[in-house]
């Protein structure tokens, strides 16, 4: 392959591609990012290929391994173009079939098919109640590129904004159009793109950087790692366009090593732009130079900051420094460099190429554009979100999201990681913008959203995002270190039944002197999962404090199960299923636990079939005396008994 | 010293106990306090060329009947000594080939710093790769690593112990690894956390005696949809009940 030296060469290279394509071709789409991969796509794929070659439709049918399409609950997903049919959990076993029924006749095979209300099957992707409430600009070319094919990117119109920025625009068009377009950073902070770049441009010192953060740490959340994964050539593309506005002639993409699929996808889409002169010295024939580096990440939720980014891909401990001079005047090496998320990078493209007017008539007032969430915990429809900013959480959780499983209450929903805080029920109005979400306690962060049900305990939420935090902070500043350690220790006393009175209070106490006091982002924003929580559900707090009981009945120590002896049915599964043999009974006899040996693992609540529902959770309460040993149980009605 | 004979050792060799019981006399006869000295003087004497080339086959040796025939005492010391230096000679075979080894694993990590350019600033890409091709960072390949790139082995070691994907021991050959994101927190992983290490009797972060697992927490592996998760060397397995654990675990070797 020749390199690209001019915009007119890119052109032609595109409509090459697309001459050779005809679009009418049946091409089968396997999502196989990382959550249908763990379902299992690649054996999907492979059963394609070879019933595919079996039933001799080698040359009559394309197939196409893509990035992630975002509905993760319904994985794998296959997708046949033309006709956009959609078939939801595919497993190898039905290949045959769709190859059968689609592929040779032409019809759909209905049972895979998006069952709607009414019983009503969809077959198109698009119209999924899941899919039709979002704007997927970013994300959405997700499910038609083969991340290892460039060809793929370019054929959907790929590298045009580069094109149109090396041929015809100068970096400071290029950054007033950013600066227009109110883009603001998708990584947390929130903090307007294009000041940033101006930032770095302006200041003193060569050679300035341009760098890629996708240490996404928020455990829950892996849109950047789709996005990385299964369309690398979009951040690129924003990349390059960010380097020439900023003047960087080097750039870095800091990717987490836990990530092994986005390291590899994008070092092949670095090779790739290489190859096609899209990277490297003088591209596409403008006299700009750039080319980028991957640095992978060992594992630090820290270094995820900003300034302790930087000095990790510097080769050293990757620790944050006090901030006095912003990263983007001194960053690696003491240059200029500019750090970006990869949905931040992504988005750069798009408003180049359709415009920043476009592209600020999307969203709200502080808050343009789309934002990708991973909408999961305990919500029916799993997966990647792509949403106007804007949107309430009640559009997010319930449209979208198909709302609660299992006939259960929804109770709060957890956004922006560790960072960020809980939004109760009162609150599920609020519109998902940067400064909506930071005045009811929470913030964006990097957009994981976690739904929680009245199964879930506020304290513990808390406890388990200090518990993350107690170990993931470098340790280098006190307030962090120990308040975060000291806060830790009174929930764990407090789940453990062990609260003190005054222990609300005293948390709030260390919780200011935390956020104030911290060197970086990590101890500063450490203190929202608890203070939203005791905001918001400071009855559930004293509930556990005073009354020793867990509403949500998870705190081990302040719960525990019980048989209803009106309710057991003597099935035996509890019985069976005790790892500790703590449950007593037999063939006919009501089964009693045991409370001495009981070690509250959970087995029994979860084995007892729903129909008896005869395990039950007890909290705050004493345990009642159990029946005598060998009492025969109480047949149900209609039960098949004597 | 009686016990010693049952042991059927002598100075570190394997003899038979027959040999150990000669040996025991031997030492006796030649009025000789320490096993040692029993083999100098033996060695001294097959130096001095006093005994004949090939001495004969071994010949059961009659139990308590001493004193023993002196051509016989000195033709059990020439075997001993034999065997002496042919273990001798295989001890440096072996030290030979675990050295040979070491300049090969060395080898290879002189081909990771080259891949970098011997970049002092790759120092982390550096020692994934190490850590990858052993599953563990060994104390050889860090001093190692350290000579090359001339960095301190101290600073190396505030790496090591920094991140998380780094480990100073050995891993088992089978990874298991169970999600704590949030949503599989919310989900249940807790609990599952606890069957695994149940049923794996190894904590999180530890590795079987046997070195065939290793378990560990992982924060979000990005498939949310299938939580709580375990990944058991790469394959994914949504909330597995205990049987299927049991099976899982089974399944490896």
């Amino acid at each position: 392959m020749p390199r690209l030296k001019s915009a007119a060469d890119l052109e032609a290279r595109r409509q090459e591609i697309l001459a050779r394509r005809d679009p009418d071709k049946p091409c089968v789409t396997i999502c196989s990012g990382t959550g249908c991969h763990a379902y299992g796509s690649e054996k999907v794929a492979q059963a394609f290929a070879a019933e595919i070659n079996k039933n001799g439709l080698k040359e009559k049918v394309d197939i196409r391994r893509t990035g992630c399409h975002g509905y993760c609950e319904r994985g794998t997903i296959v997708v046949i173009f033309p006709r956009e049919i959609c078939y939801l959990r595919v497993k190898p076993e039905d290949v045959p079939e769709i190859i059968e029924t689609t592929l040779v006749k032409g019809e759909v095979v209905e049972r895979l098919l998006y069952e709607g209300e009414d019983a009503q099957r969809i077959i198109h992707e698009g119209d999924i109640p899941f899919y039709k409430h979002q704007s997927r600009i970013v994300f959405g070319p997700n499910r038609f590129i083969d991340p290892k094919s460039i060809d793929d990117y370019l054929a959907r119109g790929g590298y045009a904004a580069l094109a149109k920025v090396l041929s015809g625009m100068t970096p400071e068009a290029v950054l007033n159009e950013v600066n227009k377009a109110k883009l603001r950073g998708r990584g947390g902070g929130g903090f307007p793109a294009g000041i940033k770049w101006e930032t770095t441009r302006n200041a003193p010192g060569e050679p300035k950087y341009v760098i890629v953060n996708a240490d996404e740490g928020d455990p829950g959340a892996y849109m950047d790692r789709s996005l990385l994964e299964g369309n690398p050539h979009s951040v690129l593309e924003g990349l390059t366009i960010g380097a020439y506005a900023i003047g960087a002639s080097q750039g870095f993409v800091y990717v987490r090593q836990e990530y092994p699929l986005a390291v590899e996808n994008l070092n092949a889409a670095l090779a790739q732009a290489r190859e096609y002169g899209l990277l490297g010295k003088n591209i596409l024939g403008s006299g700009f130079d750039f080319d980028v580096t991957v640095h992978r990440g060992a594992g630090a939720f820290v270094s995820g900051e900003s300034s302790a980014l930087m000095t990790a891909i510097e080769g050293r401990v990757g620790e944050p420094r006090p901030k006095y001079i912003r990263t983007a005047v001194s960053g690696l090496w003491g240059k200029p460099s500019n750090l970006n998320n990869v949905e931040t990078w992504a988005t750069v493209p798009l408003i180049i190429d359709k415009g920043a007017e476009w592209f600020s008539g999307i969203g709200t007032k502080g808050s343009k554009g789309t934002k990708i969430f991973s909408l999961v915990g305990k919500v029916a429809n799993t997966g990647l979100v792509e949403v106007p900013m804007g949107m309430t959480l009640r559009e997010i959780i319930y449209d979208i999201g198909g709302g609660i499983p299992k006939g259960k209450k929804f109770k709060a929903v957890q956004t922006g990681g560790p960072s960020g805080g809980v939004i109760p029920e009162s609150l599920i109005d609020t519109p998902v913008d940067f400064d909506e979400l930071t005045k009811v306690g929470s913030m964006m962060g990097s957009g994981g959203m976690i739904v929680m049900d009245e199964d879930n305990c506020m304290v513990d939420v808390a406890r388990y995002f200090l518990n993350f935090l107690a170990e993931e902070s470098c340790g280098q500043c006190v307030p962090c270190r120990e308040g975060i350690y000291q806060m830790l220790k009174i929930l764990n006393r407090i789940c453990a039944g062990e609260g003190r009175s005054g222990d609300i209070e005293l948390l709030e106490e260390i919780a200011e002197v935390v956020r104030d006091a911290s060197l970086c982002a990590l101890g500063a924003t450490a203190p929202n999962p608890v203070l939203s929580t005791i905001k918001y559900f400071r009855d559930e707090y004293r509930a556990h404090v005073e009354e020793k009981r867990c509403p949500a009945g998870v705190c081990k120590e302040l719960i525990s199960y019980y048989i209803d002896p009106e309710k057991c049915q003597a099935c035996l599964l509890c019985l069976r299923n005790c790892p500790v043999e703590a449950i007593s009974g037999g063939k006919g006899l009501i089964h009693v636990i045991d409370q001495g040996k009981c070690t509250k693992c959970g087995a029994c609540f979860e084995v007892c079939p729903s129909r008896f529902e005869a395990v039950v959770k007890l909290s705050g309460v004493p345990v009642p005396e159990p029946v005598a040993a060998g009492t025969e149980v109480k047949r149900k009605r209609g039960g098949k008994s004597e | 010293m009686a016990k010693r004979k049952t042991k059927s050792t002598f100075i570190g060799l394997k003899v038979t106990s027959e040999q150990a019981e000669t040996l025991a006399h031997l030492q006796k006869a030649l009025n000789s306090p320490t096993k040692t000295e029993v083999l100098l003087r033996g060695l001294e004497l097959l130096a001095s060329s006093a005994l004949p080339p090939t001495p004969p086959p071994a010949q059961p040796t009659p139990r308590a009947a001493p004193p023993l025939a002196t051509s016989l005492e000195l033709s059990q010391i020439e075997a001993e000594a034999r065997h002496y230096l042919d273990t001798l000679e295989q001890t440096k075979n072996r030290s030979e080939e675990v050295m040979k080894q070491m300049v090969q694993e060395l080898a290879k990590i002189d081909q990771t710093v080259d891949k970098y350019h011997g970049d002092r600033n790759c120092l982390i890409q550096i020692l994934l790769d190490v850590q990858r091709e052993n599953r563990w960072l060994p104390r050889d390949a860090l001093m190692w690593v350290s000579e090359k790139l001339d960095i301190p082995l101290s600073q190396i070691y505030h790496i090591a112990t920094f991140y998380k994907a780094f480990s100073l021991v050995p891993q088992g050959r089978h990874s298991v690894a169970v999600c704590t994101g949030t949503a599989c927190h919310v989900r249940g992983a807790p609990r599952l956390l606890e069957k695994v290490t149940d049923t794996l009797k190894v904590r999180p972060g530890e590795t079987s005696s046997d070195l065939r697992f290793s378990l560990s927490t992982v924060n979000c592996l990005g498939c949310c949809a299938l939580g709580p998760v375990m990944v058991v060397d790469d394959e994914y397995h949504s909330n597995p009940s205990t049987e299927e654990m049991e099976k899982i675990f089974s399944a490896c070797e």
